[in-house]
């Protein structure tokens, strides 16, 4: 067929004339195609009907069952590793609050209680014990307010309670030999690596320190502020995990100067409630202190804390990616000349537009001049941008600036 | 040469306005629509298409905004709905069929026990809004164990939730008959719904932004809550039909396609302008996609603007398929219709297709992922971005009529989708191994996003014209076009595709994807979340060519298929004004 043939294939125009007699409209088959089968009884009308509804029953049964044995959930659920036990995933009854990592657990019903709060318990194998939290094995709970973690837990990777909306502090048995907690706050055990900061442990702090309830961010006082939403750091921190402060109520933080490492989404998003319904950011200021003996994470005054700059702490190497992101309640940021790695993302949305006004970080501050900063492993969009002529333009960078104190 | 070239040009631009000027009222010989017509297109279709991309920024899915920033319902949670959901649409499904393929007009005691068990469903929904059935049963039994164990939910909330998709169905099945018998020999049977639904859906989409349901602190009363919600604000429609309906517009399939290239497509460019304007009005807002006061002010108004164009425009919009006059319309009894469609090959060869694309569904808008946990695009630069993807569609669209004369359906379809699989392919390798460089990884996948909006348009064209076609050949097969009926090959895909589209929300959510879509922040669970589910739709995209191959319904056989119905029309017509029947809705083409 030549192409021209081939074209002529496809085309529309086709000429077609069909003399159809009118008794035959109904019936006339067109070559090629199926004959019409209209008002006409079908060929073994019934067995037909029983093949379709049978297949039918079947196919939605099958799919019922295997849908519902995939989307059903145990609320605890472990794998066997090299290295013993892991937990891997937890779903919540729906009135579970408080959970123990330390030996594998079920859910056991109690019969005739009909009342969905309380017609259960949680039985433990002591004989398996756990060692080690698989990433994301809480996510999103808003259930779970204390997390107990056993003392044959070896490991607990920094993702494994990812969004625990309602969590307020996390225990670890005092003879764990790998982590510990301060005040609710999981640390590993030599304290050098702070790795969670649970998201609503500001209301365990309201509790401890007899605050009745949550103040709304025109409420907040100046005692409340230092009881609740101030965090000290302590002194032997070397490191801030993944994830550790993200989404937690805190207006200021203090660093230590012997901090090296700020991972990935460390310090992400934190917020505080404007009323009922809505929360707005929070965290106003990141200092260093340079004291060396801070063990007490609560902040009474500055003066334990030795001298205390309006900084990112000196001594400080990497700021991950997205490490400060979301914090529009922060103004100034300093970035220490010991800083050789910001991430991408690093301070993103730390400044907005508020009726033409610029606000948040306005210009980053660097204590090393172009040329050194140049030299930095830096990655993309590391500063935050602001809404210009309809488009983004990045902060300004004040090199070779000095830290406040 | 060159001043001959010229006159033949301003010859034909003279030739083309004289014809215009003719033809404006009254269509040219050979022709069914008049230009005035092709104006109204421009303006009615692209009001009713912008009015409904703009509720595409509403939904009950986990990829709308408004219910992952705001509502933070978990994933799997959409998947637990569909679950409880499904046994009933089943049955639902049955009567709307029988109904919407007979155009409402039932027999008056079938339609006064159709009434019945409609009220009865919307009786029994409403009961379990009111009562709390999950308390009559044991509470520590396997049964209500498991629905507690339901990601997102409990046993209560599982009860509201199937007792909701009861209330959704008797009232959307109600208005259905009610509606469809009143409207429908007025406005065809495209447009009717418009008229019934444009006012209850205006006053829904202001009440979805400012109902602040998402508050509600306990999880699993939010999302039955929310699907309530959602279900009522799904029960008026404002579809595409105006589209569906120019779609229609000819029976000669050269205007169909013309119409289908030139106006329908000119009249996209509506939505295209709000698509740069929205994102540049969100990036003027504080917390730009999160804020709320996009979905209070910004939606709301856009919509309620482009509903008003719409209706000012439906009337003018005729739909034109060759059919007997609806009181001689072919009776189809419930069997029959079932039967009737399975008979048809087209629609099989599309199902097997449709269960092979199923292999990609639960997975994340990857571009969406892409702008946003990316490149953080808000404001204009996202608008031109998309608008600079979406514009690479048109050109090729513009040759629509060369594409589809040129190459057969399959030919085209073969490509597309082969397109699609080498397109996904690229994507996932610069993922994965460029994922920390965001510059590099992110301009390879726009550039690719771009060549992949380039080579769909024309299928799409072709797909359009080909499901209209497929509907004439039922129309020829079973005297009705079963559209409705057609639903009952996702019968058999149903479960299939239900199943199948557990496994990638199941496997992303063991990679911390929930509620909380921020985790798509964190580099190496962004990476896991989006590539691993793109390579298997790429080879499913690849499968998805080998049904094509068995192909082969074309030019010359839609052509005698219209001449049949054109004849069954007229000879229908004839036989009942030879009766003295009323007669109304017929079209003899």
């Amino acid at each position: 067929m030549s192409k021209k043939e081939k074209k002529k294939v496809n085309d529309w125009q086709t000429d077609v004339q069909l003399d159809i007699p009118e008794d035959e409209i109904w019936t006339y088959q067109v070559p090629g195609l199926a004959a019409p089968h209209i008002n006409k009884p079908y060929k073994y009308y019934n067995f037909k009907k029983a093949i379709f509804v049978i297949v039918i029953i079947i196919a939605v049964s099958l799919s019922m069952y295997f849908s519902v044995m995939a989307l059903q959930n145990d609320t605890f659920e472990y794998t066997e590793t090299e290295n013993g036990i892991e937990f891997s995933k937890f779903s919540n009854t729906g009135y579970l609050y408080e959970l123990d990592i330390d030996y594998v657990s079920d859910i056991e019903y109690i019969a005739g209680n009909n009342d969905p709060k309380t017609n259960f318990k949680v039985v433990k194998d002591t004989e398996k014990p756990i060692t080690s939290v698989r990433e994301f094995t809480l996510n999103c709970d808003d259930k779970i307010k204390t997390i107990r973690i056993g003392e044959n837990v070896e490991f607990v990777d920094g993702k494994a309670f990812y969004s625990c909306w309602a969590l307020q502090n996390i225990e670890v048995d005092e003879n764990n030999p790998n982590y510990c907690d301060v005040d609710g706050v999981l640390y590993n055990k030599d304290k050098t690596e702070i790795l969670c900061y649970p998201c609503d442990h500001d209301e365990y702090l309201r509790q401890k320190y007899g605050y009745e309830k949550e103040l709304y961010k025109d409420e907040v006082t100046p005692e409340y502020e230092k009881d609740i939403q101030t965090y000290v750091v302590p002194s032997s921190v070397k490191k801030i995990a993944e994830m550790c402060f993200n989404y937690a109520n805190l207006r200021v933080i203090y660093l230590p100067e012997g901090l090296e490492t700020i991972e990935t989404l460390a310090v992400f998003k934190l917020h505080e409630r404007v009323d009922q319904w809505g929360t707005t950011p929070s965290l106003t200021n990141v200092y260093s202190y340079v004291a060396d003996d801070v063990t007490d994470t609560r902040f009474t005054t500055q003066k334990p804390l030795g001298e205390v700059y309006n900084s990112l702490p000196e001594g400080l190497k990497f700021i991950g990616s997205d490490a400060f992101s979301y914090n529009q309640a922060l103004e100034y940021v300093y970035i220490p000349e010991s800083v050789t790695y910001i991430g991408h993302h690093a301070f993103w949305d730390t400044c907005y537009k508020d009726g033409g006004e610029l606000k948040g970080v306005t210009v980053m501050n660097v204590a090393v001049s172009e040329d050194e900063f140049g030299k930095l492993e830096v990655g993309d969009d590391w500063r935050p941008k602001y809404d210009w002529l309809l488009f983004k333009k990045a902060i300004d960078v004040n090199y070779s600036s000095e830290r406040e104190a | 040469m060159a001043n001959e070239e010229k006159t033949s040009v301003i010859d034909k631009a003279k030739n083309l306005f004289v014809d215009f000027k003719e033809h404006w009222n009254t269509p040219a010989e050979g022709n069914y629509v008049p230009y005035k017509e092709y104006k109204d297109v421009v303006i009615g279709v692209g009001a009713n298409y912008a009015g409904s991309k703009t509720l595409e920024y509403i939904g009950f899915w986990s990829s709308c905004f408004l219910i992952m920033h705001h509502y933070k319902l978990p994933y799997l949670t959409f998947s637990v709905i569909g679950l409880l959901n499904m046994p009933l649409g089943y049955v639902s499904a049955l009567i709307w069929w029988y109904v919407c393929d007979n155009l409402g007009f039932l027999p008056k005691k079938t339609e006064k026990k159709v009434y019945l068990v409609y009220g009865l469903m919307m009786g029994f929904g409403i009961s379990t809004l009111l009562f709390d059935y999950s308390r009559l049963f044991d509470q520590s039994g396997a049964f209500i164990t498991m629905l507690n164990s339901f990601e997102g939910m409990n046993a209560t909330a599982c009860f509201k939730t199937f007792g909701t998709h009861f209330l959704y169905t008797g009232w959307v099945g109600a208005r259905n008959i009610f509606w469809r018998k009143k409207l429908l020999p007025k406005y065809g049977r495209y447009k009717y719904s418009l008229y019934c639904d444009v006012v209850p859906k205006c006053i829904m989409v202001i009440l979805i932004g400012w109902l602040p349901v998402y508050n509600i602190a306990d999880i699993a009363t939010r999302v039955w809550v929310a699907n309530l919600l959602f279900a009522t604000y799904n029960v008026f429609g404002f579809g595409n039909v105006l589209e569906e309906c120019s779609k229609r517009i000819s029976p000669n399939l050269k205007e169909r396609i013309l119409i289908r290239s030139y106006p329908v497509k000119l009249s996209h460019i509506f939505n295209s302008i709000l698509a740069i304007i929205l994102p540049a009005i969100v990036g003027t807002l504080r917390h730009e996609w999160a804020d709320i006061n996009f979905y209070r002010f910004v939606i709301p108004i856009t919509f309620c603007i482009s509903a008003a164009f719409t209706m000012g425009l439906a009337g003018r919009i005729k739909e034109r398929i060759p059919q007997p006059p609806i009181e001689k319309k072919v009776q189809i009894k419930f069997w029959d219709g079932m039967l009737g469609v399975l008979k048809n090959k087209y629609l099989l060869i599309n199902t097997i297709v449709g269960l092979i694309d199923s292999l990609g569904n639960g997975m994340l808008p990857f571009a969406t992922i892409l702008y946003f946990y990316t490149f953080r695009l808000s404001g204009l630069p996202y608008s031109l971005l998309v608008a600079l993807i979406s514009f690479a569609g048109t050109p090729p669209d513009l040759l629509s009529p060369y594409f589809l004369k040129r190459f057969s359906y399959k030919q085209i379809m073969i490509f597309y989708q082969l397109s699609r699989a080498i397109g996904n392919v690229i994507i996932a390798v610069s993922m994965w191994t460029l994922g920390d460089n965001l510059a590099l990884c992110g301009t390879i996948c726009v550039v690719v996003l771009f060549f992949m909006e380039m080579t769909k348009t024309v299928p799409t064209t072709a797909g359009h014209d080909m499901g209209v076609r497929i509907n004439d050949y039922q129309m020829y097969l079973s005297g009705e076009r079963l559209e409705s009926f057609a639903g009952i090959f996702g019968w058999f895909t149903g479960p299939i595709i239900s199943f199948v589209g557990l496994i990638i929300p199941i496997f992303l959510l063991k990679y911390g994807f929930n509620s909380n879509w921020e985790i798509l922040f964190f580099d190496g669970s962004r990476r896991n979340i989006v590539v691993v589910p793109i390579i298997v739709d790429a080879i499913g995209f690849f499968l998805m060519t080998i049904p094509y191959l068995f192909w082969d319904y074309d030019n010359k056989k839609q052509n005698l298929v219209m001449e049949v119905l054109k004849r069954r029309a007229e000879v229908t017509e004839k036989k009942a004004q030879e009766e003295g029947a009323s007669i109304s809705g017929g079209y003899k083409g």
